[in-house]
């Protein structure tokens, strides 16, 4: 099979099978809490997308040609922290400065961004697991496309929970979470999406 | 300055149970659903997060006055950062069961809100021993209230619980209910099943809290009504009086 | 390149990284904020949700809040 089939493959899988929020847990903070709006939950999802790809990007090599190479790989969670918190300053800092519309409507919640646990905990499983370059790019790419749909999904059915008639002690966030499990079970469905593909 | 008393206890408490970081603020929830899959792995998980944030919260609450304000959060960044880095090596290096186990979310300690959110609302401001009183009420009650998750995931289940296995200095013992493994719930499991879970955990505690604001209204409207016929009827008495004369 | 050679780069970038961040930090608190966004506040439609207390924001919606239950009493 083609590197640029697996690759594809790679993406999906992370994307859909492993999600990030229902199956690996990964930022649950920002799901539970900034998704009622549609449009403000796909602004965070594509920032989102950027920071990881970017850290992705950059974390990889400094571990692999930096920290592997002077014997202190255990300086890892450091160091992705750093660079993860620089790049979201800096995104930050060119929105603020060149893009007033963009800084409306998320320029807020971009710092937040920094304490989401998808960045780190995907930069770090790629090392831990070590993973190839191309197949860390997949999993970052794959994983951050994910958290995209699962956000803006689920803040679509959350305009709709707001007018449902729930008892009083589920409204707010027990629903959200119980409709989070539902979710959850339906993306379990989709687990046997390759086993008919010999990867 | 003068210490009340109690206070410290009170301090103590407050994260047990008013400010439960988990359950009330609902904070660090990534590593409260990943990790409650046993018992075991929640006590470990709960123990790792209480050593980060009390070191953090006294070595922040000593350096309060040194820090420059400007730069206070990349500051508690690296100190959080520094202290999981200490902790995971520990891990690996005595209970590399735990390590396995936990995975990535030992490294995810530094991007939990409740240790960066208990630097900047509370050592940043407080002296060391309220900070470190503060950060062990904080930790017990994460650990808790991941154990309270736990405990019902372990036991839908699997019908019960398996210690030694993660904290392989105990012997390995299995508590199951007898017959009780035939009707485990594999989905409890699964991560739906920590959706389920916490979901109806946290509705338990809206509940509660529900009732208690209820009681509360309740109360002062009846304080409200006492008051307006006590001055009834002292007004009714005054008028007698001025009736008399 | 022998191993010391190695580890001072790796120092070096580390410290690097750091000095970045705190530029970054700090120039991000400085720089003004554009035309149109000087009094952006949190919506509860956007917040409700969200308890995040290291959130920046969620000080300035608690300080709304108590602002608000002041003027009612």
């Amino acid at each position: 099979m083609s590197t640029f089939i697996s690759f594809i493959l790679a993406i999906i899988s992370s994307m859909l099978i492993d999600n990030v929020v229902l199956s690996r847990f990964y930022g649950i903070c920002p799901f539970l809490g900034v998704s009622r709006k549609v449009k403000s939950s796909l602004g965070m999802g594509i920032a989102v997308v950027f920071v990881i790809i970017l850290a992705t990007c950059i974390c990889w090599p400094i571990y692999t040609y930096v920290l592997v190479p002077a014997g202190i790989p255990f300086m890892d969670t450091v160091a992705y922290i750093l660079v993860i918190a620089s790049l979201v300053q800096l995104v930050g800092l060119f929105i603020k400065k060149y893009s007033p519309a963009l800084y409306k409507t998320l320029g807020i919640y971009l710092p937040l961004i920094t304490t989401n646990c998808a960045v780190l905990g995907v930069v770090q499983g790629n090392t831990d697991q070590g993973l190839t370059f191309l197949n860390a790019l997949a999993n970052g790419v794959g994983t951050s496309l994910g958290f995209l749909v699962v956000i803006v999904v689920f803040s679509c059915i959350r305009v709709r929970l707001e007018s449902a008639n729930t008892p009083k002690a589920f409204k707010g966030l027990p629903i959200a979470l119980i409709t989070a499990a539902i979710m959850a079970i339906a993306f379990m469905g989709l687990q046997g999406l390759f086993s008919g593909i010999k990867l | 300055m003068k210490r009340e008393k109690g206070q410290t206890k009170k301090n103590f408490l407050k994260g047990i149970i008013q400010e439960n970081p988990l359950l009330v603020s609902i904070l660090g929830t990534c590593p409260a659903l990943a990790t409650t899959k046993s018992l075991e792995a929640a006590i470990g998980m709960g123990i790792l997060f209480t050593i980060v944030l009390l070191c953090s919260n006294v070595l922040i609450s000593l350096l309060r006055k040194l820090i420059p304000d400007e730069i206070r959060t990349p500051a508690y960044i690296v100190i959080i950062a520094t202290f999981v880095t200490m902790v995971k090596m520990f891990t690996n290096a005595f209970l590399p069961e735990l390590y396995s186990t936990l995975g990535v979310f030992i490294s995810l300690i530094v991007v939990n809100c409740i240790v960066l959110g208990r630097a900047e609302a509370y050592a940043s401001k407080n002296g060391v021993f309220d900070s470190f009183i503060d950060a062990l009420g904080m930790g017990v009650g994460y650990t808790l209230s991941l154990c309270l998750l736990a405990f019902f995931r372990e036991l839908l289940g699997t019908g019960g619980f398996t210690f030694g296995q993660i904290f392989t200095f105990i012997p390995l013992t299995k508590l199951i209910i007898p017959g009780a493994e035939k009707f485990a719930i594999s989905l409890f499991q699964t991560p739906a099943g920590a959706f389920i879970v916490f979901g109806i955990v946290l509705a338990v505690v809206a509940f509660i809290k529900n009732r208690k604001a209820e009681l509360k209204a309740f109360e002062a409207k009846q304080a409200k009504l006492k008051a307006a016929e006590e001055a009834k009827a002292k007004l009714a008495a005054q008028q007698a009086q001025g009736g008399q004369q | 390149m022998s191993q010391t050679e190695y580890l001072i780069i790796a120092i070096v970038i580390l410290v690097i990284l750091a000095v970045t961040f705190i530029v970054s930090f700090v120039l991000y608190q400085r720089t003004p904020k554009p035309k149109g966004c000087e009094d952006l506040k949190p919506s509860d439609e956007k917040c409700a949700g969200c308890t995040n207390d290291a959130c920046a924001f969620y000080k300035e919606k608690d300080s709304v809040e108590s602002i608000e239950k002041k003027e009612e009493k």
